[in-house]
């Protein structure tokens, strides 16, 4: 014979109301609902992944800006030095070409001179 | 009475009249450069330099003061306002004409221009006309004008420039070094 076939004694009947009664579900209530809601907006707040956000985004920012002044000095000085080096090689250029004249001009005369002296016309 | 200030009306629109003319008659040594552009296209060499005050001064920091060639050509630039080069190269003899040149002469015929030395040479058909002006005994400005027949430069140096320091530089540019001190007349072309 199956043992659970057999009818329960009161004994048991009263243990088992007990029991239902105590697990039965109970409502929460506003009150418990509000205080939970808040602990946890509360903890959104100060939470992990909004410290996170907190010191990423501006060390971020400041790092993009000083990449990019970087950069941007970088380029003006690149640039300065290019325009410095042509600067350079244009002086070199035209004192060559003024030398290279005044050559021209100081061989004729030396020449000239020399002519004169021997007294050879018509140079 | 009325005469009074109508004679001084009179003078005073002819004062401010005549002040405009009067502040620009400071000789002025830069030279107005024509484009050339239509000769640009057949040279087959083009040199064109312009350099204000701010490109020299540019090009001074780019010099080392300790190489003498730098230091050399330091020297030469140091009290300059302005060096412009306009250098055309042909292939063949004519060209250009004269009449070309003749805008750039016709601005040295101003009061303030002298010419230093001009050389014509029967040989080489080279002209190389050496202008200067000269304030307060001082050389504000040099103008060089060379024509061959397949070449001619024109040179406008504004500033102080001292001859005797740019030929210092004979040898250093490529140039050959002339023993110019044995010329027996040359000119003097030490001008401070």
């Amino acid at each position: 014979m199956n043992p659970f076939d057999e009818e329960p004694s009161g004994e048991d009947k009263q243990l088992e109301s007990q029991l239902r009664d105590a697990l039965r579900a109970v409502e929460p209530g506003d009150a418990f609902t509000e205080a939970l809601l808040a602990r946890l907006a509360s903890e959104r707040l100060t939470g992990r992944g909004r410290r996170y956000s907190g010191w990423w985004l501006p060390a971020s920012l400041a790092a993009a800006v000083l990449v990019a002044v970087g950069t941007v000095q970088h380029l003006k000085a690149a640039h300065e030095r290019e325009m410095g080096l042509e600067a350079r090689r244009e002086v070199i250029e035209a004192l060559r070409v003024t030398n290279q004249k005044l050559d021209l001009a100081y061989q004729a005369v030396r020449t000239q001179s020399s002519a004169v002296s021997e007294g050879v016309p018509g140079v | 009475m009325f005469r009074e200030r109508i004679a001084s009306a009179i003078v005073l629109v002819g004062w401010l009249a005549s002040a405009p003319v009067l502040a620009g008659s400071a000789p002025d040594p830069r030279l107005v450069l024509p484009e050339f552009s239509a000769l640009s296209q057949k040279a087959s060499e083009t040199v064109v330099i312009t350099l204000d005050p701010s490109l020299l001064s540019m090009a001074a920091r780019f010099l080392d003061g300790g190489d003498p060639k730098d230091a050399a050509t330091l020297e030469v630039i140091k009290g300059l306002k302005g060096i412009y080069v306009r250098s055309y190269t042909f292939d063949q003899d004519a060209a250009y004409s004269q009449a070309d040149l003749d805008a750039v002469r016709n601005q040295l015929a101003a009061p303030g221009w002298s010419r230093l030395v001009q050389t014509r040479s029967k040989k080489t058909h080279a002209d190389v006309d050496i202008y200067l002006m000269v304030v307060d005994k001082a050389a504000i400005g040099l103008a060089l004008i060379a024509s061959e027949p397949r070449e001619f430069t024109i040179v406008n140096i504004i500033g102080s420039i001292d001859l005797d320091k740019l030929r210092k530089l004979q040898g250093q540019f490529g140039v050959p070094k002339l023993d110019l001190d044995a010329a027996p007349s040359a000119p003097a072309v030490k001008t401070k």
